[in-house]
């Protein structure tokens, strides 16, 4: 690896991957011991603390906004810097941005098992913390806009657009859904009521997927996998349709959360028909990602970088057919509420959101502590048990889904409940969250093996003669 | 809440979502016939190539 590139700022790279990796495990952790208590409830300890109601906000909050937020902070600064060929404009904002957001996490971690809520899904926080959230977010698009104001290349790579569309939605998305009346320090009522609140809410959630799991993804893969694959990205007109298409299309889609409710059905068929829709994009943008790669596949056999990538990449295909489909009323009455939507949502989280941040930060590592790798074959161990243990988990959810949805609506002859006792349901899915467990765990023990390998890499003394080799 | 105010609304505001609609619309094909002209071509597929001109990489 060479020399540190004169004027970028890398230190705030490294302490964002740094924290990935911190609130990664704590979050999966939450997350592996949320799944044993569906299988096992003692695991619950029969404490309100450690109750699966508290519990599961915190493993939400620390994937989505401690773990995917940093690792996309992480590669956004890394990689802004070198496509605009200048240093971020603040250095004192960096900070702002990187300590502001940590202290937010832990707020968030402390609150949370107290059961301070706001009771909103995916914006459980309460209202100081939502203030902070909006401060720091602002601070970092100063910082953001700031820099590409100084820009020295002309041209805006298309990443740099996926991470705008980011920066300014999640702001618009984060204030107007937390807007709400304080009454103490810890409670509010929020400003819309019934269904418009619903329909804020989930405008609102179906976009942190949109503009927070999805759109800087894949600027970071627009970057990253070229990158990685030392080739430049198979279609570059395709990739400024991807992400207009994507953009507009997205902030449409949050009322097929809301099918078969009180939302007029005119309303519900507007979200249902542009998820739908938003196959088109989504798949544009997969094949542009897995066509990077032509005449390269052969490094697939020996690079963990391009392994994560491409089964990321897959995955982000793979759920963005399931969310069309789901999306279609026919097949939603089956899968709403149940637990299909877990498995459709873990394929997105641990397979594309997972998967591409662990190919960016094994990519990154060499690069940012200037050192080789610790270990490759650490590093594809890794990918493999997190491959496997995804599909333990993917096809666990989908078996225990669509069982679930069979047995609800299942019917004698007569026309009664076939599985009139709730019990019965519930019972026959265990199985199944014993093997959720099992994945989960092994995704879980994956992390264990990047924190060990970053360790280890970030420790190594630095001999500049071996470096060039790497 | 109101059917009559809301019907109301509806006249008075209804052209606006129709016109974003369209408006949306046009600009995506503008955007897309944009990316796909044929005078742009040498210059976006150059743009394609700005990561891999890093300056810290061999």
């Amino acid at each position: 690896m060479s020399q540190p590139p004169p004027n970028y700022d890398d230190q705030i790279v490294r302490r964002f991957v740094s924290v990935t990796v911190i609130w990664g495990f704590v979050g999966m952790l939450v997350g592996v011991i949320l799944a044993l208590q569906l299988a096992w409830w003692p695991a619950n300890l029969g404490l309100p603390y450690t109750s699966f109601g508290r519990l599961r906000p915190l493993h939400t909050n620390a994937v989505i906004f401690a773990f995917t937020a940093n690792a996309l902070f992480a590669g956004i600064y890394y990689s802004m810097q070198r496509l605009l060929k200048v240093r971020m404009w603040s250095d004192k904002l960096s900070a702002v941005h990187f300590w502001g957001w940590q202290a937010i996490i832990v707020a968030a971690a402390i609150t949370l098992p107290l059961g301070l809520t706001q009771g909103k899904e995916y914006a459980e926080l309460i209202w100081p913390i939502d203030l902070a959230i909006a401060v720091v977010w602002v601070a970092f698009a100063i910082n953001f806009f700031g820099t590409i104001a100084i820009r020295k290349v002309a041209h805006l790579y298309v990443a740099i657009w996926f991470y705008m569309s980011m920066v300014i939605t999640i702001a618009v998305l984060h204030i107007v859904n937390s807007l709400a009346m304080p009454a103490t320090l810890t409670r509010s009522y929020p400003v819309f009521s019934g269904l418009t609140d619903a329909l804020v809410q989930w405008w609102y959630g179906h976009n942190a997927v949109g503009f927070l799991l999805t759109t800087p993804i894949l600027g970071l893969m627009y970057y990253f996998l070229p990158r990685a694959a030392e080739r430049p990205v198979y279609s570059y007109r395709l990739s400024i349709i991807h992400f207009w298409a994507l953009v507009f299309l997205y902030l449409w889609a949050g009322p097929h959360h809301l099918l078969y409710s009180a939302l007029p059905d005119w309303a519900q068929t507007l979200g249902m028909v542009f998820s739908i829709v938003l196959l088109a994009p989504s798949w544009g943008g997969m094949l542009n990602g897995l066509l990077t790669l032509r005449g390269a596949w052969d490094r697939l056999r020996t690079d963990p970088v391009l392994k994560f990538f491409v089964v990321g990449i897959t995955f982000y295909g793979m759920s963005t057919f399931e969310g069309p489909m789901m999306s279609i009323r026919s097949v939603n009455s089956l899968s709403h509420y149940t637990d299909w939507t877990i498995a459709h949502v873990h394929q997105g989280a641990l397979g594309w959101v997972g998967m591409t941040m662990f190919g960016m930060i094994y990519w990154l590592a060499p690069r940012i502590w200037y050192r080789p790798l610790h270990s490759v074959s650490l590093a594809t161990t890794h990918f493999w048990l997190a491959t496997v243990g995804i599909v333990l988990y993917v096809v666990a959810m989908w078996t225990a889904g669509v069982t679930q949805g069979l047995m609800w609506r299942g019917l004698t002859p007569d026309g009664l409940l076939q599985y009139p006792n709730f019990l019965d349901t519930v019972t026959g899915l265990i199985p199944f969250y014993w093997i959720r467990v099992i994945g989960g765990a092994m995704y879980l023990v994956g992390l264990c093996l990047l924190a060990y390998n970053l360790w280890r890499t970030a420790t190594a003394p630095a001999a500049s003669s071996q470096l060039e080799a790497a | 809440m109101n059917p009559v105010r809301d019907a109301a609304a509806t006249a008075a505001y209804g052209w606006l979502p129709g016109a974003m609609t369209v408006a949306f619309l046009v600009f995506f094909v503008a955007w897309a016939v944009w990316a796909y002209l044929p005078s742009n071509r040498a210059r976006l597929e150059a743009a394609g190539r700005l990561p891999l001109d890093d300056g810290d990489e061999t």
